[in-house]
């Protein structure tokens, strides 16, 4: 039932995630709720992320493609545009979202942003004055909350 | 229709209810920014006009388990109130005897239950009711 009334392009998505997905990510739909997805993104190489597993959670909306998906980290991390709810601040989840745009490059932007944090545009406030103030000394406590949290 | 699942609408609720809801009388917030699991609320209601409970403000407790929104969530209150639906020592408000509650529907919200509590504490038999001191907890 579930999965008739699922639109076409969520299902050749959701194929493609799971026969050739991206490096370093998942993402497995729900058997209950196809357009509920558990993700993993591995921390990218040379990021103070490095090593770690990240847990997300993907939603796609009714709406979606028009709309763009739901996303937001399970595991703690500090980030400048990443608050303690998991909530992310990233365009193309808001006002640059396009429905040319897929989960996959979903995803891979906010792989991407492990690795590029932006700090004027800060959602964790407290977080992106630090990285400002001292990135070196903010990418410390990013290193050490990966270790404590992203196993 | 897409079934939303619990944290997803649990932060539409919170984004809903950091911008303001109705007309203020009603308000609720996460009890920890840092809960992820988004478990334990805040809730607060500004008593009726034309009623014992006008200018009183009563806090409460709310805890959406991981069984929200299919099922409702537990409304404690703080604030000692003297309601049919509310136990008089500790507070629990008693899920049978708030029609929100007993028929709990998927699409209702925190914000629901908060004015629903709220038009219980102003019915023709609820306003009425003696009250306990103004700012007295359970």
């Amino acid at each position: 039932m579930a999965a008739s009334a699922l639109p076409k392009r969520i299902i050749k998505e959701t194929q493609r995630l799971i026969a050739d997905s991206p490096p370093g990510i998942s993402a497995v739909p729900h058997d209950d709720n196809l357009r509920y997805f558990d993700v993993l993104i591995s921390g990218p190489e040379g990021s103070p992320f490095e090593g770690g597993l990240f847990k997300l959670e993907l939603f796609l909306p009714e709406e979606y493609p028009m709309s763009p998906p739901k996303v937001r980290f399970l595991t703690k991390l500090y980030h400048p545009n990443i608050d303690k709810l998991g909530r992310i601040c990233l365009d193309i989840l808001k006002d640059k979202w396009s429905p040319a745009l897929q989960i996959r490059t979903v995803l891979l932007s906010v792989q991407a942003l492990l690795s590029a944090p932006n700090p004027d545009d800060p959602l964790a406030n407290d977080v992106a004055a630090h990285w400002k103030e001292n990135e070196q000394d903010a990418m410390r406590v990013s290193k050490e909350w990966t270790a404590k949290y992203a196993k | 229709m897409a079934k939303v699942p619990r944290s997803f609408r649990l932060l539409e609720e919170l984004e809903k209810g950091e911008k303001g809801i109705g007309d203020g009388t009603c308000s609720y917030g996460l009890a920890d920014g840092d809960d992820i699991l988004m478990e334990k609320w805040n809730g607060t209601i500004i008593g009726p006009g034309h009623s014992v409970h006008e200018n009183r403000i009563y806090s409460l407790n709310i805890v959406c388990d991981a069984s929200y929104p299919d099922q409702p969530p537990s409304i404690t209150f703080l604030t000692r109130i003297n309601l049919p639906c509310v136990h008089p020592t500790t507070g629990k408000v008693d899920p049978s005897k708030l029609p929100v509650l007993s028929a709990w529907k998927h699409n209702y919200t925190l914000e629901t239950v908060l004015v629903e509590l709220r038009r219980d504490m102003a019915t023709p038999t609820n306003r009425k009711l003696p009250q306990p001191v103004e700012g007295t907890n359970f």
